[in-house]
């Protein structure tokens, strides 16, 4: 069939440049390599390859235009724009159309590759060849993922550009496409971007993070240029800033995935130890460790080895990590993991050859490696720096050897399932690695290189360790904090950040520019008691303590956590009193508005504040709850939904005059029954009564059934009749109008005396409710400030070790 | 003996630990007879919803309790009871993981992970063109 309409042109135009993309990348790689191996030819050999690898940048840059081209003019045609976009999308989304899928991920992870190559190009000097050779070697990889064609049966890469809709497996016989109009087709839209990903920090933390992630190329490229060329010590000057550079962004982009997931997940927390957040969270470590062993390299030329170890280290955890997550291998276990898109094998390909690779050369040059011949002294700052890299080498091989569960279930076919309480879990094993680095941070800077005056050196500290602990009674105090097992991280990182604050100003006289590093750890330990402090603290306050007792199930199952809020009622939380105040829908949210008050000494109710907390009607994820959060300076007050009946808020409206489904009751005289908004009590049954007046035959059985019923301000009759008419069974209904209530007389048991009715309630009566949790988040701003303070630091190392470079 | 080589024994002691707790992790994916004959460990349990049975929430009555009926892998039927509240989006599960312990015949889970079906997370062009 011809198809008319449809946007080929724009596709071929893409594929093109994906082309470009690869075929450049593989000649920058190449010539970069003749050009570093080749001494005679080098000058033309770079040439080409500085040409090469622009060419390769412009395709990037061709690439990510023509799919934004694309997207904001909605070809649907394409399999990928339909998949990821659709016309009602706000337009400020369609840059997170691109890392919504496998393929614009890899995209953006391309694209900060070239911005970093051609920062190279020009910084690098005699390095950039070496250096450029392995960047673009990695580009070819990933050029690669875009290629989407098949050889032998084998699939490489996934293209965006070359995937009709209408070709694809799927979607082929849909009657859809039997229309040669099909693309003009008005009506014809998008699947649309996951509505999980249209918030705003969804904007920003894929781009930063991946930044970082591409970040750890640069100082992997210079371990291997230096490796390569045998100048194990020269590498680390100018890889040392861009070590920096990464553990900056990979830290703020780990940190901004974590403020997400705090205001739009409902888990209940910033970090799930989600094995994706895991997969960056380890490399990062790894870097961090990295970037202070290639300082004491620099500074005393000590753990060569260990030093290039971790930074190449770092960057294979990265491709680990994009295994992980691509290849589908994590299945169920995260909420990160992307479908898988048959990329799997290529995925592993691009991790060993790079494993490889640095293996070899590690080995080739082991015997190179000097051999320390003096043993550095326990007193010496390079001695305690090198334990505190081992400490997160072990603790991130915890981390991710544990996360690895799936992958090792997958060789050794096993069947093991991860921990119930997985967070618990992590958070005990990790607890020491944190207490012994927060420990080093406080006491590594007074440490002097090669050997320390161990007198001058605790005097010196001295007064930081009085100050903590001083301080951290009075915070254990504040937040009731009776932890036994944490409190003595709590001491150890206000310890780190106390003593980098005094060595800030008592050493360094308060000289901000050489600040850096110390400024830099504050932040780190402040990220560690804010999480330490609102997790441990983390307060429940919507305990519902009338549930049945469970205890002999042991403390994992008395769940109490969530409370029913009907509307217009009025509970205690905490400090707070909640009101449930009804429902409203915009779009695909309903939005279940919660007020919050206190009430003063003289009991009136002041209204705090309002929250609220929405459920998503998303087509694509099932209903998705998403929390709304209160902040104060030195608290969170957070709200999410964990049940609500959907189906109330259409059919309310219509129906509300209806009565609902009648229920039965068996009753003796006496006997109370509850409707939603009255009690109701049998009082007696009589059977003189005016028959005529219900229209009765006097020949019929008739017996009467009276009921009182009361509300909270008024008592009301109600008396069905029951009547034997000709051998039927008829009843005559009684309803309470002003209660909506609708009365049936059924039976009567002539043995016990006992009889039988129905009662109906009208829809109106049936009043909404919610289930929701509470939770108060103490201190979470220490963690933000962290984050910041963190940030500001590193920058301030990078800026003072760039200008001392150039 | 050096200090590098106390710190190698230690790390190599930690790394062990950490191999160690993650292969004996206490939970193993079972059926609900393996669940029944050891009635005091935690198990992962995954079957499917039987839509037969009446699954009961009544936040009214409790919150934190849901019971339903579910098939696991092998086929066996068995009673839930469910510490938390009714997941959303329940009756659309295609698979659910308890995490739980056997309590005579029901299956005490305190937690629940669903799966939904792939066609309800994609979704299909036909059904866009139609809006």
């Amino acid at each position: 069939m011809e198809y008319i309409g449809e946007h080929l042109g724009i596709g071929k135009i893409g594929n093109l440049f994906v082309i470009l993309s690869f075929v450049f990348a593989m000649l920058a790689s190449l010539s970069y390599f003749f050009a570093a191996k080749d001494k005679d030819d080098s000058a033309s050999w770079k040439r080409i390859a500085r040409i090469a690898f622009r060419i390769h940048g412009l395709a990037v840059i061709g690439i990510v235009s023509t799919l934004f081209i694309m997207l904001s003019n909605h070809y649907f045609e394409y399999e990928y724009v339909w998949h990821h976009s659709n016309r009602e999308m706000p337009m400020r989304y369609i840059l997170s159309c691109f890392w919504e899928g496998q393929e614009g991920s890899f995209l953006l992870w391309t694209f900060w590759h070239v911005v970093l190559g051609l920062i190279l190009q020009r910084s690098a000097k005699h390095w950039e060849a070496p250096v450029m050779a392995t960047v673009s070697l990695v580009q070819v990889f990933l050029a690669s993922m875009l290629l989407g064609i098949t050889i032998f049966d084998y699939h490489i890469g996934s293209n965006p550009f070359t995937v009709l809709l209408r070709e694809h497996p799927d979607y082929s016989a849909i009657p859809l496409f039997s229309d040669p109009h099909y693309a003009s087709n008005p009506n014809f839209d998008g699947r649309g971007l996951n509505p999980l990903l249209q918030n705003y920090w969804m904007t920003i933390h894929p781009p930063t993070l991946f930044l970082g992630f591409a970040l750890t190329v640069v100082p992997f490229a210079y371990a291997i240029a230096g490796l390569w060329k045998k100048q194990f010590n020269e590498w680390l000057k100018p890889a040392l800033p861009w070590t920096y550079a990464g553990v900056t962004v990979l830290g703020v982009g780990i940190l901004m995935g974590g403020a997400w997931a705090y205001e739009a997940l409902s888990f209940g927390g910033f970090w799930a130890w989600d094995p994706v957040e895991n997969a960056s969270l380890v490399p990062w470590l790894t870097l961090v460790g990295a970037a202070h062993l290639m300082l004491i390299n620099r500074n005393k030329g000590q753990s060569l080895f260990t030093a290039f170890f971790l930074a190449i280290l770092s960057f294979i955890l990265i491709l680990y990590s994009t295994y992980l997550t691509r290849s589908g291998i994590l299945g169920e276990t995260s909420v990160h993991s992307f479908p898988t898109a048959g990329l799997s094998g290529q995925l592993l390909m691009y991790l060993f050859c790079f494993l490889i690779l640095g293996i070899t050369l590690l080995v080739i040059n082991w015997k190179h490696f000097p051999k320390t011949i003096e043993e550095e002294g326990i007193w010496s700052r390079e001695f305690w720096m090198f334990v505190g890299a081992i400490v997160l080498l072990v603790s991130s091989f915890q981390i991710m050897f544990y996360t690895s569960m799936p992958v090792w279930n997958k060789l050794f076919d096993m069947h093991r399932a991860p921990q119930k309480d997985i967070i618990d879990f992590y958070n005990k094993w990790q607890l020491p690695f944190a207490f012994v680095v927060t420990l080093l941070i406080a006491v590594g800077q007074f440490f002097k290189y090669k050997n320390t005056d161990i007198k001058a050196f605790l005097k010196k500290i001295s007064v930081s360790f009085i100050i903590a602990i001083i301080l951290s009674v009075l915070l254990e105090y504040a937040v009731n904090f009776n932890d036994r097992y944490y409190s003595v991280l709590l001491f150890s990182s206000i310890f780190a950040a106390v003593a980098n604050l005094d060595y800030m100003f008592r050493v360094l006289k308060g000289n901000v520019k050489k600040a850096g590093a110390s400024i830099a750890h504050i932040g780190f330990a402040l990220v560690l008691l804010g999480a330490l402090v609102s997790t441990s603290k983390k307060d429940i306050i919507s305990q519902n303590t009338s549930g049945k007792s469970i205890e002999s199930l042991g403390e994992k199952f008395s769940n109490n956590d969530n409370i029913l809020l009907t509307q217009g009622d009025t509970l205690q939380m905490g400090k707070y009193l909640v009101t449930y105040v009804g429902r409203r829908q915009e779009g695909i949210n309903i939005y279940f508005d919660v007020d919050y008050f206190t009430e003063n000494e003289a009991g009136k109710l002041n209204k705090e504040f309002s929250l609220a907390p929405l459920l998503q009607l998303n087509p694509r994820m099932g209903n998705v709850a998403e929390p709304d959060t209160r902040h104060f300076l030195t608290f969170d007050v957070y709200t999410h939904i964990t049940y609500a009946e959907l189906l109330n808020t259409k059919e309310n409206k219509e129906s509300k005059d209806e009565y609902a489904i009648a229920k039965d009751f068996t009753l003796k005289k006496g006997d109370t029954i509850f409707s939603s908004n009255a009690i109701i009590v049998f009082d007696s049954l009589s059977t003189y009564f005016d028959k005529a007046a219900y229209k009765i035959d006097p020949a019929d059985i008739a017996v009467k059934a009276h009921f009182s019923v009361l509300d909270v301000k008024e008592k009301y009759q109600a008396a069905p009749v029951y009547v034997i008419h000709n051998n039927a069974i008829q009843s005559i209904p009684a309803s309470v109008d002003p209660l909506g209530l609708k009365f049936n007389f059924w039976q009567i048991n002539p043995e016990d005396g006992k009889i039988q009715i129905s009662l109906q309630e009208k829809k109106s009566n049936v009043r909404d409710y919610i289930v929701m949790q509470a939770m108060i988040f103490p201190y979470i701003n220490i963690l933000w400030i962290g984050c910041i303070v963190m940030a500001i630091g590193t920058i301030i190392a990078i800026w003072e070790r760039v200008k001392r470079g150039s | 003996m050096k200090k590098i080589h106390i710190l190698g024994i230690i790390i190599i002691a930690v790394a062990i630990g950490a191999i160690f707790t993650t292969l004996n992790s206490t939970s193993t994916y079972a059926s609900f007879t393996e669940a029944a004959n050891d009635p005091g460990s935690e198990f992962h349990v995954v079957g499917k919803l039987n839509k037969e049975k009446e699954a009961v929430y009544n936040p009214k009555l409790d919150a934190n309790v849901f019971t339903f009926y579910m098939l696991d892998n092998k086929g066996k039927e068995c009673k839930v009871v469910l510490h938390k509240n009714k997941p959303q989006d329940f009756e659309r599960s295609e698979q659910i993981v308890l995490i739980g312990k056997m309590q005579g015949e029901e299956f005490q889970a305190s937690d629940i992970l669903m799966k939904c079906p792939s066609k309800y997370n994609e979704g299909s062009p036909q059904e866009t063109a139609q809006k």
